[in-house]
């Protein structure tokens, strides 16, 4: 087998082309070789959800995939869910106003996993949110504050269905 | 946008919106493992995989050969060059540890860091790790405490006789005569196993070297960059003003981050003789074993009360197992002494006797995690006391509002030699009870068991001592008494008002909480207020963030800072004006009289401050930046009680809470957002501690736990929704602030584990080993046979 290999994937919008060692997880590449710090590493064997990033349209843990494995993928990570104009996700503003983070450690798998959540499910119940981000370890808020967060966003859209969600 | 809602409100109490979170919710924030610097080596540790062993031979020759490896050191190699860590003197030591930073004759737990590699990356970092061949000669092991403490077991040190680390006996009023009359006496055993902290970032460092002023700068993830500092200086022999420590984002502390540890330590050394940086980050199965764990208690208690259930003696013995050393700088004495010392929580005990000690052990060590000691010691009060009211027939809320100290009789000296001075426990009680309807709770509990449910109802009142002065130890029996703090309060040329302090946050907003109380001092608007809080080099000196002190420390220095401050402003503003300086107010960073007829924005004032000053008396002109150390001498005691109810599974043991609800004292509020999302965050925590999290050793002192799928912490499943409400108090703290950030996690363990304990009681069983795991409450169901 090579040690190395060539890849090509779009990441938030823009296609980049890298040869990468095999053995390299896609946090590391995203991280190290993209210089894409948002999405962080809090167990490197998929249990945290910190790393939490969305490939092809499906939250996936960037700690247990390699980077060869995303060759030919479309990503997502935190740094991508800025609107063309620079303004917030609906959802990064409702952490914001919500309080729905402490130390931030966790904060980008939140938000990828919610985004995914609001997106098969728009109107979820408060149940519902705490199905889809009990994959997502938080140590400081005690989650209501982010599940008070995701279920704002909810709300607004809701009020006026403009607001779309990635 | 900060300030928008509250122009003509006080910042101090409103829910500010935190500008410093902005980052951290856009992918911008900057943690200890964003930070790469041009030509940065990396390092990794080889870690010893046995308990307790001699170490023969180190043979680092296969490694030194693989490509990309710069270095390989040794514990030899350091010897003579450094200063190991020889456990803190503390007045109740039993014997000393010394922690070499890479053990070098023996190793005495699983993960001990053993020897250092530099590479050009991490992964080959690990790879050389793998081909050091250490030759280790097995050595007995010691991994219960109770057994290691008898005479004749194997010696974690030669230097510890008995394995003692930490021994205190302690009596206070006649505790014999208490028990010899008392109406009734009840006796409880309480056990609860070792925790982690379990930061969502684990440790880690950059070292950088550079031939100038700083020649060692540490980024670390910490919470005290100062005491990182000294002891950085201390134990490289290194002049302390050449060194910076800045400490970037921080992903979680919880007190697992306020030790000195060896790996960092070993960076700076590798940094310095390298003249290169070096960076070093703990992955998850290192952070399961090198760092700190917690807790791991086993307690007896017994209460003496009268007729009427009031306590009238507390006598207990408590067991602590440590781990393999003294933790560096708080000392092994951390959770022994204060469960023992704080047992008597918010309760009237007018005597009280204690036997407590701290075992060394073949495990890693134990160090401070949040709320040190009070969630076991008040988690066995608790259960002892729901004892007491059953077998009395009372209610145990009325039991404790019998025994709660009553405001009234503040300030009152318990039997601990504690003052608590102004705190509402008996309306925190009645206020919990109250909006929990707990007598519609009781009587859905008599319905659930008459349907054969289980349902348990659980109540506990804590107290937390909170922002200690130089009065009050943080860590009893050490040197260690930390309690002067500085804030300097700078303006700028512009008029803009900078905060700089070393106390870091690892969320609680402390950057927001000091600039409001800023704006509130000074009249100048938030958004023209920003905070540093994590650089030495820019910073005044300040001990850190732990122990309940952060806000109350910062914040009261800040009033003092600016109560100077503001004198000079007025004072230069009424001359500049040509007003009396009693006719002048500051107002949205404008100066102005009171009919507002005269007005001068900051800024020019600032402005002709710096820039032309030659028209201006130089006593009206000393400059604008006032450095005010605080103390604020004692601690304030915060309080509050929990009510939990859970649903208990006789089948599969399985424990759900149903309902959770919280009526805390926490003084006056800077930013109720925040003081929320600390509470309920402790609150998951304790919620954890009761329930799932546990650390397992097997008998040959292998760790068991060393992933995230072994360690269970609580989901957004086993939370469930928390109802808050508050009866504050103000502290004698400036601003009248006291701490909020541990305080929950000692109500919430005391009342998971009574509500349990209370379902388990419907049907004759009971639990005494926490957490309450499905496979303990089948045991004290006697579903399952029980280990005694």
């Amino acid at each position: 087998m090579p040690r190395e290999q060539n890849i090509r994937l779009n990441v938030n919008g823009r296609v980049y082309e890298r040869t990468v060692p095999v053995r390299l997880s896609l946090a590391d590449f995203l991280r190290d070789h993209l210089h894409l710090t948002g999405t962080h590493l809090g167990c490197e064997h998929g249990v945290c959800g910190a790393c939490t990033i969305s490939m092809n349209g499906r939250s996936a843990r960037s700690c247990l995939t390699l980077a060869v494995q995303a060759d030919g993928a479309e990503i997502v990570t935190i740094e991508g869910l800025r609107a063309a104009d620079g303004s917030r996700h609906p959802l990064q503003q409702a952490f914001l106003e919500n309080f729905g983070l402490q130390c931030g450690y966790c904060t980008p798998g939140m938000l990828i996993t919610a985004i995914e959540l609001l997106r098969e499910n728009p109107q979820p119940s408060e149940q519902d949110v705490r199905e889809a981000l009990s994959g997502n370890i938080c140590r400081c808020t005690g989650y209501q504050a982010i599940v008070d967060s995701v279920l704002a966003v909810a709300r607004d859209t809701q009020g006026s269905k403009k607001r779309e969600i990635v | 946008m900060s300030d928008a809602r509250f122009v003509n409100q006080k910042a101090v109490g409103s829910p500010v919106l935190p500008d410093e979170a902005i980052p951290l919710v856009e992918g911008d924030g900057r943690f200890l493992n964003d930070i790469r610097l041009p030509g940065m080596y990396h390092v990794a540790f080889l870690r010893s995989q046995h308990a307790h062993a001699l170490i023969r031979s180190v043979d680092t020759a296969k490694a030194r050969e693989l490509t990309g490896v710069v270095m390989v050191l040794t514990g030899k190699e350091l010897l003579g060059k450094v200063e190991p860590f020889r456990s803190m003197p503390n007045r109740f030591s039993g014997g000393e540890s010394v922690q070499h930073w890479l053990a070098f004759d023996k190793v005495r737990f699983c993960g001990e860091a053993v020897c250092a590699v530099v590479a050009e990356d991490r992964a080959t970092a690990e790879d050389a790790a793998e081909l050091i061949e250490v030759d280790y000669e097995p050595l007995p092991v010691v991994t219960d405490p109770r057994l290691g403490g008898q005479d004749g077991a194997a010696l974690v040190h030669d230097t510890c006789p008995n394995n003692y680390l930490i021994k205190r006996e302690y009596e206070r009023g006649n505790v014999d005569e208490a028990f010899r009359n008392a109406h009734l006496v009840v006796k409880r055993k309480f056990k609860i196993g070792r925790k982690q902290a379990l930061c969502l970032e684990s440790r880690g460092c950059v070292a950088g070297y550079r031939e100038s002023t700083f020649g060692l700068t540490m980024w670390i993830s910490h919470q005290l960059p100062y005491v990182v500092r000294h002891y950085l200086a201390n134990h490289l022999h290194l002049p302390e003003n050449d060194i910076r420590v800045v400490v970037p984002h921080t992903g979680g502390g919880f007190g697992q981050k306020a030790s000195i540890y060896p790996e960092e330590f070993v960076c700076a050394y590798l940094a310095l003789n390298l003249r290169r940086a070096v960076k070093w980050v703990e992955d998850r199965l290192e952070n399961m074993v090198a760092s700190t764990h917690a807790r791991d208690q086993s307690i007896e208690v017994a209460v003496a009360v009268d007729r009427d259930g009031r306590i009238l003696a507390l006598s207990s013995d408590v067991c602590v197992d440590v781990g393999a050393y003294s933790t560096y700088l708080w000392s092994a004495g951390m959770e022994p002494l204060q469960t023992a010392g704080l047992m008597p929580g918010p309760y009237k005990v007018p005597a009280m006797r204690y036997r407590t000690c701290g075992v060394a052990t073949n495990k890693t060590p134990v160090g401070p995690y949040r709320a040190v000691g009070r969630p076991s010691a008040s988690a066995s009060l608790e259960l002892l006391l729901d004892e007491v009211a059953r077998r009395l027939d009372l209610d145990p809320v009325e039991l404790r509002a019998r025994n709660l100290i009553p405001i009234e009789a503040m300030p009152y000296r318990n039997a601990n030699n504690l003052v608590h001075d102004n705190v509402n426990y008996l309306p925190c009680l009645k206020l919990a009870a109250t909006k929990a309807q707990y007598d519609r709770l009781r009587a859905e509990q008599r319905e659930r068991g008459a349907n054969g449910k289980l349902r348990g109802i659980g109540i506990a009142c804590y107290a937390e001592l909170t922002g200690l002065g130089t009065s009050t130890a943080v860590g009893p029996g050490t040197l260690l008494q930390p309690g002067r703090d500085a804030v300097t309060l700078r303006l700028e040329t512009t008029g803009v008002l900078s905060i700089a302090a070393a106390l870091p946050s690892q969320g609680q907003r402390i950057m927001t909480a000091m600039r409001q109380v800023a704006c509130d001092e000074l009249g100048i608007a938030l958004d023209d207020i920003t905070c540093v809080n994590n650089d030495t080099a820019m910073a005044p000196y300040g001990f850190g963030t732990f122990a309940s002190r952060t806000a109350v420390f910062g914040s009261g220095a800040v009033i003092q800072a600016a109560k100077e401050l503001r004198r000079r402003m007025l004072a230069l503003g009424a001359h500049l004006l040509n007003v009396p300086v009693g006719e002048l107010t500051i107002v949205n960073s404008v100066l102005q009289t009171i009919d507002r007829a005269k007005t001068l924005p900051i800024r020019e004032m600032a402005e002709k401050s710096y820039f032309s000053a030659k028209n201006i008396p130089p006593e009206l002109n000393p400059g604008f930046e006032v450095t005010s150390f605080y103390d604020p001498k004692f601690g304030s005691f915060a309080g509050g009680t929990h009510i939990a109810v859970v649903d208990v599974d006789a089948h599969t043991g399985e424990v759900s809470i149903v309902r959770y609800v919280a009526a805390e004292d926490v003084g006056t509020i800077i930013n109720p957002a925040v003081v929320e999302g600390q509470i309920i965050g402790g609150i998951a925590q304790g919620i954890g501690e009761a329930l799932l999290e546990e650390l397992v050793y097997d008998e040959t002192g292998q760790p068991r736990t060393v992933t995230l799928a072994d360690y269970l912490v609580p989901s957004a499943l086993e939370v469930p929704r928390i109802e808050l409400h508050h009866a504050n108090t103000s502290s004698a703290a400036l601003g009248g602030f006291k701490g909020c950030g541990e305080g929950s996690i000692i109500g919430a363990l005391g009342a998971v584990a009574c509500a349990v304990a209370d379902a388990l009681s419907r049907r004759g069983g009971d639990i005494h080993d926490f957490p309450a795991t499905p496979e303990r409450v089948l045991k004290g169901l006697g579903v399952l046979p029980s280990d005694a």
